[in-house]
């Protein structure tokens, strides 16, 4: 489709003083790259102590993610240097997030209330600990966890 | 299109150098294939859109005909539609199978096929380019593979219907497990992945499509195109393909779910069951089903919107150009139109109030959903406004328009009724529903679509369509769809449940008997006239009244600054340049101005 | 003809597009966008299924194994590696983003084989970690693993780990093909030609998007 081109092609390579800036994007690294690692100790040496604090971990590794999304989006996909109105265009669809996850979310827990509630014998079975069978090549993880450690669910 | 722009801090210019269209416009040999078959011209693509649509649109209508035919007349056989079903139809009777087969494809060919594919696949690729003053859409190319990928969804969906165990038979809607379980029925077996196949097919469509009419509109405006100088059909077509590029995707993941519960062993939708078909209990545990309705309906309720928003824009457009008045309250119409494609985000969940929905979280759905009353409700006034003490002219694109106006309204007050959970309770899968949906969003869109055939006909074939045939074809389809769907809002309050095959067998909907009858007889001489509609559409293409000038309506917008017939990019010199809104009627005096036109010194403001 | 646009001339104006951008970089967002959708849906269905489960393996657990490292527990430092991986081939290609706007073409190819390089990496470690999790039993329909208090779990966990990193590991590996092509085509001076390396500025958002995809699926399976 050469016939309509929609613009010019003479300028290109002229005016591309604009120096791509190295410094930012290696500095953008280290942040994600920091994060990744408090999120690693986080997850591996201090969370497995206490669980009951799990809600706030969870709280922990969402601010840690989202940090790290934005980094990503803001720098290594350039958007911070757009146009505002360009950045709206892709920031207010992305608001839609918050409703979708908390409607589905809220409506997920809802039924596993309900089925607790309605269905004793679902809820029983889900009490029941299964057989020791560990799975293979997983003898100290599995066997150390199945202790009573780890009384409450998930969220 | 290659992407020659300019980058870094040097303005990306989309105008079109004079030199360069002088160049390159109408000095090309096209062949039949890429003039008709594989052709990137916007407009050849929406005709092909069009016509695929009104193809299904006859096939679904048909099924809706067959269906009526047993919902009418329950007691009676009817030997020829075994000649014509074969199978479907043993001794002459619709066999319960088939009867769901035939709702299941009626709603999924019509919603998808027909009203989206066919509706806003026709009119954003008609009507993008011209009105906005492009010369094609930002990518061609893509445009092109849009429509052949609308194509393939459609022959796997037409294939469907000539396999042994039948086409999906569990509503167009396909909630699991009715959809998972290939032994739940025998629509759930090829049907079903047929189904899945040619949905797919057809979200890579709609995203290739919508993704070229978002960056069209955006990018490639002629000079002095301002977005608040757009005409309201570009608005409205914008954010239909938004609300597409968004919602879709999630559909597409809701069926990749599927298809793994389907032949991967998951259960992802699965939990509890047995099947009494095999006399087995599965071991599929811990999955949801609501999950899937969740899923389906966050596509589900803005694909409400991405059939009804490009009918309003049309019908916008042409009421004003009708009414020989401004479209009252522009800004108010584009604002309306954004509240209500976020708020189409967010109030899925109303389509699921009496699943097993948190009666708690359905209360804020009633919230969100009653708030969507508000931005129609302004459309509405606004186009009654608009042709308030108007000097209308009643061509048969205006009368359309006002039928969908009309529609419209009597349609919406319902979904008042029943965005309440409560009532809900009462009228969910009930023919109230039915009569809700069809006439806010199947018969108005299709008035909206009519509309904008009647209307922009002369742009795309440069002949005008019958008149006469035009008015019969308003009035019988106008009085048709009161008459198919009022009488049942009157089965629904008294409880008639949908998806039945038979009636007759409880006493308390006995005395519908010849209410159904009567429906039926007028949902078949409505179908008739459809056909006579085609009939026109297609005799017009080669024997219709010429058009003559190049305005025919004395409209304000670009693509009537076009030739009568435009070649492929639209405007044989340079695009015009635009100078005011596409609602210059009536004033200081005169019956229209063109948005071409300057403003003028002593001009006034509107 | 590049009409110098005046100043205060808005942008929305028509004529030109309003974001500076060229047609395909914003097509290219919002497909971007579009598939984000498609990601989000998964992961949010994965919540829904996790919030109404009364119990749910212990990602601690079951991610625990790194190559040759034999029985030794060691949670989440695999994953771990492949983040770095990952994290490492978008600085690259931001890099060769860089190198393509100031037109340098032997920049471009080597960070363009670093990317490709660190996207086979990635894919690597993947297929690594599924071969493993497979032969303990793990797959779509299968689930070895236990609850966090040792009840028995539901397939779920597997189901959704393997759908939602299997369709991520999908889209690295079309990311790879399209930064060999976008090699190939450096190789042979297309972008040079044309005169710019929009081309490369698109592959890279897509690929940038792919490791911000990751970040969620890292959060959502391995940390919650």
């Amino acid at each position: 489709m050469e016939k309509f081109e929609t613009s010019h092609t003479a300028e290109h390579g002229h005016e591309e003083k604009h120096s791509f800036d190295t410094k930012a994007i290696w500095r953008t690294f280290w942040i994600l790259l920091v994060i990744t690692c408090i999120e690693l100790i986080v997850g591996m040496f201090i969370a497995p102590h206490f669980h009951s604090l799990k809600l706030m971990f969870n709280v922990l590794y969402i601010i840690f993610t989202l940090a790290k999304a934005f980094y990503i989006i803001a720098e290594f996909m350039h958007l911070r240097h757009e146009i505002k109105n360009m950045i709206m265009t892709v920031a207010i669809p992305a608001l839609l997030f918050i409703w979708f996850i908390t409607a589905f979310l809220w409506d997920g827990n809802s039924y596993k209330n309900l089925r607790n509630n309605y269905d004793p014998h679902h809820k029983e079975q889900s009490k029941v600990k299964a057989e020791a069978k560990p799975a293979h090549g997983e003898e100290h993880g599995a066997g150390e966890s199945h202790g009573a450690e780890k009384p409450e669910t998930v969220h | 299109m290659s992407n020659e722009a300019l980058h870094g801090h040097s303005e990306v210019v989309t105008t079109h150098d004079v030199h360069h269209d002088e160049h390159h416009v109408h000095h090309h040999k096209e062949t039949f294939i890429t003039k008709y078959v594989f052709s990137q011209d916007h407009k050849m693509i929406a005709k092909q859109f069009l016509i695929t649509g009104m193809v299904w649109a006859i096939l679904g209508g048909l099924m809706s005909v067959l269906f009526r035919l047993q919902l009418g007349y329950p007691d009676q056989t009817f030997p020829w539609l075994e000649d014509i079903l074969g199978r479907w139809a043993k001794g002459g009777k619709i066999s319960a199978e088939n009867y769901y087969a035939l709702v299941t494809m009626h709603g999924t060919v019509l919603v998808f096929f027909v009203l989206t594919g066919g509706l806003s696949g026709t009119f954003a690729n008609f009507l993008i380019p011209l009105q906005i003053g492009a010369r094609d859409m930002a990518s061609p190319f893509m445009n092109m593979l849009s429509y052949w990928f609308f194509f393939g969804g459609s022959i796997v969906m037409l294939s469907s219907l000539f396999i042994q165990t039948g086409p999906f038979s569990g509503g167009w809607t396909a909630y699991p497990p009715l959809s998972a379980l290939g032994d739940a029925s025998p629509g759930s077996k090829t049907g079903m992945d047929l189904w899945i196949t040619a949905m797919a097919l057809f979200v890579v469509s709609s995203l290739l499509g919508g993704l070229n009419y978002i960056s069209t509109v955006l990018n490639m405006r002629t000079k002095g195109m301002s977005m608040t100088r757009m005409p309201l059909t570009m608005w409205a077509l914008f954010f239909t393909a938004v609300l597409g590029v968004l919602s879709f995707p999630v559909l597409l993941s809701g069926f990749i779910l599927l298809l793994f519960d389907r032949h991967g062993g998951t259960s992802f939708y699965l939990s509890d069951i047995y099947i009494t078909a095999t006399k087995q209990a599965l071991p599929n545990e811990g999955g949801s089903a609501i999950l899937f309705q969740h899923l389906f309906w966050f596509l589900g309720h803005p694909e409400v919107y991405i059939i009804l928003l490009p009918a309003m824009g049309m019908a916008s457009e042409i009421i004003s150009i009708n009414a020989r008045k401004p479209i009252f309250g522009y800004m108010a119409m584009v604002g309306s139109i954004f509240a209500i494609t976020i708020l189409a985000f967010l109030v899925w969940a109303h389509h699921m109030f009496v699943t097993g929905l948190n009666p708690f979280l359905g209360s804020v759905f009633v919230l969100l959903t009653l708030l969507i009353a508000v931005p129609s409700a302004i459309k509405v006034f606004n186009w009654l406004t608009t042709i308030w003490k108007a000097n209308i002219r009643f061509t048969p694109g205006m009368m359309f328009a006002l039928g969908f106006v009309s529609l419209f309204i009597s349609g919406g007050l319902t979904g008042i009724f029943l965005g309440n959970s409560t009532l809900d309770i009462h009228l969910h899968d009930t023919y109230f529903v039915i009569a809700h949906f069809h006439i806010v969003m199947g018969v108005s869109a299709f008035f909206g679509m009519f509309a904008g055939i009647y209307h922009w006909f002369p742009k795309m074939y440069g002949r005008f369509m019958n008149n006469t045939m035009a008015y019969i074809h308003f009035w019988v389809t106008l009085a048709g769809a009161y008459l198919i769907f009022w009488p049942m809002h009157y089965e629904g309050l008294a409880g008639m449940p949908r998806r039945y095959l038979d009636y007759s067998g409880w006493e308390s909907f006995k005395h519908f008997a010849d209410l159904n009858k009567f429906i039926s007889t007028v949902a078949m001489i409505v179908f008739a006239i459809q056909l006579m509609f085609v009939f026109n559409f297609f005799y017009s293409i080669f024997k219709g009244r010429k058009v003559t000038t190049t305005n025919p309506w004395g409209a304000t917008t670009l693509e009537w600054t076009t030739p009568i017939r435009p070649g492929h990019g639209n405007w044989p010199g340079e695009i015009p340049e635009v100078h005011r809104w596409a609602y210059d009627y009536s004033k200081d005096g005169r019956d229209f101005i063109p948005q071409t036109e300057p403003i003028g010194p002593n001009e006034s403001h509107h | 003809m590049a009409q110098a646009v005046p100043a205060n001339q808005k942008w929305w104006g028509g004529g030109r597009s309003p974001f500076n951008v060229e047609y395909g970089k914003l097509m290219m967002w919002y497909f971007l966008m579009s598939d984000a959708f498609t990601f989000g849906a998964f992961l949010i269905a994965y919540g829904t299924v996790r919030f109404s489960s009364n119990g749910w393996p212990d990602p601690n657990v079951v991610f625990s194994s790194f190559p040759f490292a034999g029985h030794a527990h060691l949670p989440l430092v695999f994953v771990s590696v492949m983040t770095f991986i990952l994290i490492m081939s978008s600085v690259t290609m931001v890099l060769a983003v860089g190198a393509g706007h100031s037109n340098d073409r032997k920049s471009v190819l080597k960070w363009l084989f670093w990317t490709i390089i660190g996207g086979i990496a990635f894919l690597g470690c993947q297929a690594w970690e599924w071969h493993h999790l497979h032969d303990q039993g793990a797959w779509w329909g299968m689930n070895p693993f236990h609850n966090f208090d040792g009840s028995e779990a539901s397939t779920n966990f597997t189901n959704f780990f393997f759908t939602i990193t299997g369709f991520h590991g999908f889209h690295v590996f079309s990311g790879v093909i399209i930064n060999i092509i976008m090699f190939i085509m450096t190789y042979r001076g297309v972008f040079d030609r044309r005169g710019h390396y929009l081309m490369i500025e698109k592959a890279g958002l897509y690929w940038h998007f792919v490791d911000l995809v990751w970040v969620f699926v890292f959060t959502c399976f391995y940390l919650f």
